[in-house]
Order: C-alpha cells, then structure tokens, then sequence
C-alpha cells in the first residue's frame, strides 16, 4: 500500500513538473489536489503494528482481526512469533528505540518485571480491570498502576490417552507415584509412557509444579532456593521420568516438539500447560481423537498439590509507540469479554477474565474436565511458574542445567546437589546485578 | 603543481585509503569499543546505569564453567572436523587429480556445498537427523542398529554437528589441493618412473612433501573458520541441548542479544578476538615459513 | 580389454562416492519440498510420492519471501558494489606496490569472527537509529565483501605485467588514468570472481542480519530462520524455502564456475 501511494504521489509530482503548456491555474489546481490526495492518503492510512505469539490465543487473534479491521478501518499489521524470539525482538526494539511496535501480546512472568523497570510498558490506567481475579492483577501490577491485561490463565495438567489406560486397565493417577506406575505400565518400544519438556530452560515451567508438590520453591523472598533438598527431589523424579519414560532426545524438545508425538499416538501422558487441548485434537494435524484425550489435575507429590497457576501471557501497549489512541482502541476490542468467550468456548482457551468462567453457555461448550481442573487449581494454584525476576531467561537456562543432568543420569546423578548450589549462586548473582536479592 | 601530480606523489596512500579507514570505523573501533564495555557491569536489562567494575566481568565469565566448557567444545568440534575434512579432502583431490572425462562436473558438484547457505543446510540437516521421522536413523535400522539421538542428545551433538561441516567444507580442502597438484611441477614424477618408484613412494616422497605447504594453509583457513562456527549451529541447535553444542560464538551471541549482558559478553568477544587473532598470526608465521 | 573395462566401471562407482554423499541433502530437500507432510513424516522415508507445489504457494504467497529476495539482493548487489569502489584501488596499490603489511591488515577482517564487531554496531546503531536500515546492513555486509575484493584482487593484478601500465604512462597518461582504462578492462575475469564470491557470501550470512534487520530489511536466510521455528513442523514448506534461498547461489556458481573455484583456492595455493 505504501509504494503504491508512494508512486502515485510521485507520478503526479513529475506530470506537474514535465509539461510545460499547463497554465499556472492549471498547475495550482493539480498541486491542489495533490496536497489533498497526501493528507487525504495520511487520514486513510490508519495503521497499527501488533506482535502476537505462537500461542492458541495469537491464533484465534489472527483470525478475528479482519473483522476489527472492517469495523474501524484500522489497518493491523499482525506478527506472529515463537515466543522466546518474540521477547528477544521486543527487548532489542525498545532497548534501541527503534519500535514500531504498538501492541504486543507479552509473558508477565517472563518479561513483565524487566519490561516495566525499563519503562517499555505504557500504564493502562483508563481501563476497565474489574473483571480481572485479584490473583491475575497481581502480575499486571507494578506500584499501584497496572500496566498489562492478563489474557490467559494457565495451570499445569496430565493429558492422558483415554484408549490407552483403559487397555491397559489403568485409573488416573492421582499421586505421583501412580504416575510413575502407570508411566511403566503404558511404556512400549512405540509410545512412550510419559513426557514433558526437557527442554533445559523450557522445562523450569513444567518443573516448578513439580516443586511446589515436594514442598520446594524456586526462589524465596528474592534468594534462589532451588538447592533445597524438596527441590532437588522434585527435579530427580522428573529426571527419572523423562528419562526411564520419555521419548528420545527429551532434552532438546519443549511443548512444540511433544505435541505432534502425541498428536501421533506416540506419547500416552503429557504433563503441561492447560491451553494445548484443542491444538492436540486438531483433526487437521491430528491422529488422536478428542474421545480418546483426557484432562487431569496434576498427580499430588509427597508434600502438597499446588499446580502452578499463572498468567501466561499478557497483552500491552508500547510505551514507545506514536498511536497510543489507536493502541489502546485495539487493545480494548483484543483482550474483551467477547473475545474472550469465543476462545474460553470454541477453543478451550483457558482466560482470564472472571465473566468468561461465569457464563454457563460458554463453560458448557468448553472441556468439562479442563473446567474442573480449573476450579482445582484455582484454588490450590501457585501464581508463578518459574524464577520472577528481570534476568529470568539467564536464571532458566541455569536451572535447565540442572534439569537436563537429572534427565541425562535418570536422577541419579552424584553431582546434581552441587550443581544446583552452584547454579542457586550463579542465580542469586544475577538478582544482585539487577538490584533484586533479597527484595520482594 | 597540479593536482593529479598530488594524487600520483600521494598514491600510495590515496589510493588504499577509503578501504583502510572503512576497515579501521567498522572494525577496529568496534574491537577498542568492546574492549572498554569487557570493563564495565553494562546490562541492557537491569536499568542501571554503566559503571567501571575492573575485571569484575572477566572474574565473572572466567569463573563460569559454562564458558571453560564452551572454550573446550570450540576446539573439540574444530579439531573433529578439520581433521577428518583434511584427510577425505586430500584423498579425494588425489583420486580428481588426473585428466578424466566429467572432471569439470566432478569440480561442480564439489563446489555446490561451498556456496550453499548454511542456514538452510542446518535445516536440511535437521531433517535427517529427527530422532522420529529423521532418514539418519532410517539408515541405521537398515543395518539393524538401534535409533540414534544425533542433535538431540548431549553426548552425539558435537559430533554430529561436525558430520555437517564435513559435508560442507570437505570439498574446500579437494579443491584447494586440487589447484595446488595441478601446480606442482612434474619434473620429480618422471624422475621417479624412471627410477620405477611405486605408487605409494611417489605419494610418500615426492607429492606430499610438494603439496605440503597448500595442505597446511588449507587446514589453517579451515581452522579458523571452524572456530567461528556459529550458522549451522545455531539454526540446528541453537547451542542444546542444554549447553552441549554451545561454542564461543553462540555463548557470545546468547549473553549479548539474549541476556544482553553487554559487559559480561565483551570479556567472551575478547577472548574469541584473541583466540582468532592468535591462529592468525599463525597463518601469517606459515605463510613466511613457506615463502607464500 | 576386460581388465579396462572393469577399471572404468570401478572408477565410475568410486566417483559415484564421492557425488552421492556430497549431493544427496540436495535432491533430499529438492524432493521434500513437493512432498505433503504424511509423506515426509513417513516411515519409512518415501522416496515414490505425487508432488505438489503447496509448500511453494505456502512460502511465497503467505510468508511474504518475495520481499526478503528483494532486501537480500539489495543488500548483497549495494555491499558487492561498494567493496569494489573501495577494493580495487587498494588491491591495485597493494599489489604494484608490494603493501604486504597493508594487505595483511585487510586480510585480518576476513579472519576475525563477525561477533566480535557485531554487539558494538549493534549499540552504535541503535544510537544512530539506524536499526533495520538498509545502511546498516550494507556496511556490515561489506565487512564481508572487501575482503574478498581486495584478496581475490590483489593478487590478480600482481598477475598483470607492469609493462601495461608503464607503456601507457610513457605515453603521458597518469597512473590513474592507466588503472581505470588499461588495468581494469584487463582485470575483468578477476572483478568476475570477486563480485561472484562476494555476492554469494552475503547472500549467505545470516549473523550480521539476524542482529541488526528487523521486519523492514529482513534478508532471506533469517527469514528461512524465522520460519522454521514458527512452523516448527511443517517440514515441507520449509524445505521449499531452503530449496529458494539455495537457488541463487547455485545458479551464479554453474555460470561462473571457474571463478569460483579459482576465488576459493586462491591465496592458499603458491602461485
């Protein structure tokens, strides 16, 4: 659209220029119009630039858009990217100034500390937050000013295949030493019996659950913990399982790389985030069918059943960017209750907003188990997934060490206390370079 | 006096000169530059402003081990892969190196790995090496072995990924000795038909003693090149998993523009600078040795 | 008789060695990219299917590659231009006046690992605001091209006699007046290698574009990137876009053939 206005101005520029018979009144008239045209073509080209990840949400985003498009005649400039190059491109826009980012979607826990510390966030101070649960608006926070919509609300849950336990004549695991038995049990040269990311820094996600049911923690009160003994336990039981029961090569594959196995019929359970249900049932992709995939609450561990339950993705607007008026206009429509009926009901989105969950018509259509889940960790849930910090995409990548040894020896490794109090130190430095130890 | 007569007293500096001041803006101040920020705690995250910390950042980055190991994995996958490109290079120029039909095809085919992109090669790679769905592994059950994890597992990474710069460089290596037997003068071969040497004499004493000094600048390019891996790597891997396939130039590239640690990541750019710089000299030192 | 004839078909399966191996990830991704994605995740591997050409529509209709063809041409075409206006002249003072120190100074930039400038221009950049821009991507990308110039070049106008130039200046013409209409019309086949090699070797590089494009100058090889862990899965489009990015390269390697053999061994070999 751009070049094309471009050489029409421009065509129109020398056709003024090159011919010589025209009168001046002639000529005033053309310059006239062309002075018109310009402003008329900047009235017309009301643009926004919106980042969206790879996620089910960005999806269905992309699929609504042309009708906010039509609505408003906003042109929406959409791109979608794998989520840690999304916060990468994001963080190299602002830190240089040079964005034209006007909304993106954005991981609260991941970014929301460093993002707002670098002032990238524009306060939202003119929107209308009452149907948020306080738990969500907690992440959304900094001071007394919120400065992003939480949009979707994950806790971690075990997908099962349905045919495969009742061949195999297996009930849910409730605790985690039933998952394991039922991981051997389900085990063959084809499926494997259970996965989850071992991905290094992709799996400190799916491990925190894992923590939190042994009674550990990441960090406590801004000092790294995930030394202690319940943590360590946590990380060698999901070490053993990866990799007495996981597929080949666990530790370089993250949500991505497991779904088409289970989309495959290779894998039996699945321990992950909540908003994957109807991405794995996709006809399209797809050789499972949504009879034979269930949904349950994360197996209870030794010490407690706290699934995480966090705010994982967010949606903000630039504090760099020069149509605010138009950002936040879009950001409204992105992130309504409308919106987000459509995806908590046809896609099994999980969202944030309270009125979503409250709408009986919509929670009917949604997976009845996914709502149970919910309620459950609701109420259980532990509200972080992962180290909250401004350095958190170093400090997982130094847990994902820990992780991957754990699933390289099975959980046996000799070294594994070391290396997690070496890894704890090389964490707490990182709080220290950000002004962050010990502060909470 | 004119003022071509200035230009042509002067041409020794004039006419060298845009180049050498393009190369010392964009290269040596850089080097300077990154040398100041190894010296200070700059972070692009945290807010805070830049300050002067001594070698506060070298302690940092030498007391991790990730970066001892990165250093150990630069070299290991270097050394597999000049190694075995060197070897199947020479072998390879040896056996192109006579008058057949299809030489120039041969020489085409060799030439195509060279100026393929490397990106895309990795993701070529990749394919094959899926765990799942990979052909790699396909061939393996052929010969009855059991699937193998190639990219995905930390203990066959390197090498795998040196399997892919293998296929890609070793071609290099044939064509450079290529081009240095082809120069070889061929008054010590009908010497030693005449004095009925055999085959493996004539290789032993007479060509590679000759092609001795092309094998090594050869091997030394290649060397350098290896070091600075990063393309195929970083496509195929990204550094997994875990840290496995992590060479200095992807840990340079993972502090800088994913942490952005700037001041921790100058002290790995200086280190890689001299790691580089030092194999240079080197090239340079052969280059006298060998009268090049 | 016999013994020749084994021979030749013993040194056919022996060349057969050396191509299959060097050209099979070539065919494999040629063919991969007309497969649907059951066949490509087919076990085992197919190597009988019926093509299509969906994953071409995919990577040009809806991923937009038409656009990071242009930015890489320009990109490459600009780099490839300026390294030479700055290149020959140095190449031609360098090897007329024996510049050794000069030519090692140069050669240097060839050798350093491209990280190492890459995070100063990336902050020296962004302070000029020139973040994707063309500008900076083409005087990065000439950090690659010059070298290649004035290398492959130096030594070729070592290979011209210094009659050429002398004859022409006992004639009265000043020595630049030499370089530009004696010596330069002769280096062509040289000016041929360089601008080949160099054009591909930008083509190629992927680090300098990955930090410094964004989504306006975005080149071709961190689109094919971006694509891949995007649609992580859909091996068959990603294929298409290997097979294109490939293309290029390839094509100007089989018209210039002997260039590029000769740029890429040069200076290794005496000579």
């Amino acid at each position: 659209m751009e070049t094309v206005g471009y050489w029409v101005k421009h065509g129109i520029v020398y056709h003024i220029f090159s011919i010589k018979e025209v009168s001046v009144k002639s000529k005033l008239i053309t310059l006239l119009l062309l002075v018109a045209l310009v402003f008329g073509a900047g009235a017309q080209a009301k643009e926004i630039r919106v980042l969206v990840a790879n996620h089910p949400y960005g999806d269905l985003l992309k699929q609504y858009i042309p009708e906010y498009e039509k609505a408003t005649g906003v042109k929406v400039n959409v791109e979608s990217l794998q989520e840690s190059q999304l916060t990468t491109k994001l963080t190299t826009e602002f830190a240089t100034n040079s964005s034209s980012a006007d909304v993106f979607m954005t991981r609260p826990l991941q970014e929301g500390k460093m993002f707002y510390k670098n002032g990238w966030y524009e306060p939202l101070t003119s929107y209308d937050f009452s149907d948020y649960p306080e738990s969500a608006m907690g992440v959304a926070r900094f001071g007394n000013k919120p400065y992003l919509v939480p949009l979707v609300t994950e806790w971690q849950v075990l997908y099962y295949r349905k045919d495969l336990f009742k061949k195999a004549d297996l009930s849910v695991p409730k605790t985690f030493a039933e998952l394991e038995a039922a991981a051997k049990a389900l085990d063959s040269n084809d499926i494997a019996g259970f996965a989850s990311r071992g991905k290094g820094a992709a799996a400190v996600t799916q491990l925190s659950s894992y923590v939190y049911n042994y009674g550990g923690k990441y960090l406590d009160k801004g000092v790294a913990v995930f030394d202690s003994k319940e943590a360590l336990d946590a990380t060698r039981f999901y070490g053993k399982m990866l990799a007495l029961y996981g597929p080949t090569g666990v530790t370089s594959m993250s949500w991505e790389n497991i779904m088409p196995l289970f989309q495959a019929g290779k894998v039996a359970m699945w321990t992950d985030a909540s908003v994957f249900f109807s991405q794995i049932v996709d006809p399209a992709k797809s050789q499972v069918t949504a009879a034979d995939v269930g949904i349950a609450n994360l197996p209870a561990g030794p010490k407690a059943s706290n699934p995480f339950f966090v705010v994982s993705w967010g949606m903000a607007v630039a504090r760099q960017s020069k149509n605010k008026a138009l950002a936040l206009d879009f950001i409204k429509w992105a992130t309504s209750a409308d919106l987000a009926k459509k995806a908590l009901g046809g896609a099994s989105i999980p969202m944030s907003r309270n009125s979503a969950w409250a709408d009986p018509a919509v929670v009917a259509k949604a997976n009845p188990e996914l709502v149970t889940s919910q309620a459950f960790a609701a109420k259980n849930g532990n509200p972080f997934d992962r180290p909250y910090m401004s350095a958190v995409g170093n400090a997982r990548d130094l847990i994902g060490e820990v992780i991957i040894e754990s699933i390289n020896t099975a959980g046996t490794s000799q070294k594994l206390a070391d290396l997690a109090k070496q890894k704890a130190k090389q964490v707490n430095e990182l709080l220290e370079d950000t002004g962050e130890y010990g502060v909470y | 006096m004119t003022k071509s007569s200035f230009i042509e007293r002067h041409f020794k500096i004039l006419f060298p000169l845009p180049a050498v001041l393009f190369i010392v803006v964009m290269m040596l101040f850089p080097v300077i530059y990154t040398l100041f920020l190894s010296f200070t705690n700059w972070n692009l995250t945290s807010g805070m402003p830049l300050k002067l910390v001594g070698l506060k950042s070298y302690i940092r980055v030498l007391g991790e081990p990730r970066f001892l190991e990165a250093i150990g994995r630069t070299f290991s996958f270097t050394a597999i892969a000049v190694v075995a490109e060197t070897v199947l290079g020479l072998a390879v120029a040896l056996l192109l190196n006579r008058e057949f039909k299809g030489k120039s095809a041969m020489k085409l085919i060799l030439l195509l790995p060279l100026v393929a992109t490397p990106v895309a090669i990795g993701i070529v790679w990749n394919l094959f090496f899926d765990p799942t769905i990979g052909l790699a592994n396909y061939v393996l059950s052929i010969f009855g072995l059991p699937r193998a994890a190639w990219v995905s597992s930390a203990q066959s990474v390197i090498p795998s990924l040196a399997l892919v710069d293998i296929w890609q460089w070793t071609p290099m290596i044939a064509l450079i000795v290529l081009a240095g037997l082809a120069s070889l003068s061929q008054e010590p071969y009908e010497s030693a038909k005449v004095d009925g040497a055999n085959a493996v004499q004539i290789f032993t004493k007479i060509t590679l003693p000759m092609i001795t000094p092309t094998l090594l600048t050869a091997m030394i390019l290649r060397t350098v090149d290896a070091l600075k891996t990063y393309d195929i790597i970083y496509a195929m891997t990204g550094g997994g998993p875990g840290y496995s396939s992590e060479t200095l130039n992807v840990m340079a590239y993972k502090y800088s523009f994913e942490y952005f640690r700037m001041g921790q990541s100058s002290v790995i750019l200086v280190f890689l600078f001299l790691l580089v710089l030092a194999f240079s000299l080197a090239i340079m030192a052969l280059r006298k040795r060998f009268e090049l | 008789m016999r013994t020749t004839t084994i021979k030749r078909i013993l040194w056919i399966l022996l060349m057969l060695c050396i191509a299959v191996p060097v050209l099979f990830p070539f065919l494999w991704m040629l063919s991969s990219s007309f497969k649907t994605q059951v066949d490509i995740v087919a076990w085992p591997p197919r190597i009988i299917f019926s093509p299509i050409i969906d994953n071409y529509i995919r990577v040009f209709a809806e991923q937009n590659f038409l656009k990071y063809f242009k930015n890489s041409l320009i990109v490459g075409l600009s780099a490839v231009g300026f390294s030479l206006l700055l290149g020959l002249p140095a190449a031609y003072s360098i090897a007329r006046f024996k510049q050794k120190k000069l030519s090692v100074f140069i050669l240097v930039a060839r050798l350093m690992p491209g990280i190492s400038f890459l995070m100063p221009w990336y902050i020296i950049f962004s302070r000029l605001r020139l973040m994707d821009s063309y500008v900076a991507l083409i005087l990065s990308h000439m950090l690659i091209a010059l070298p290649i110039v004035v290398w492959i070049m130096s030594s070729y106008f070592e290979s011209i006699p210094l009659e050429m130039e002398e004859s022409a200046m006992v004639d009265g013409a000043t020595r630049q007046k030499a370089f530009l209409s004696i010596i330069l019309p002769i280096a062509t086949p040289g000016i041929v290698t360089s601008i080949t090699l160099s054009f591909i070797f930008s083509w190629n590089n992927f680090m300098f574009s990955q930090v410094l494009s964004m989504e306006k100058t975005k080149t071709l090889p961190i689109a094919v990137y971006n694509f891949v862990s995007y649609a992580e899965v859909d091996w068959g489009a990603v294929m298409a876009a290997a097979v294109a990015i490939m293309t290029p390269a390839i094509i100007l390697t089989m018209i210039f053939q002997k260039y590029v053999v000769k740029g890429l061994t040069m200076g290794a070999v005496k000579g």
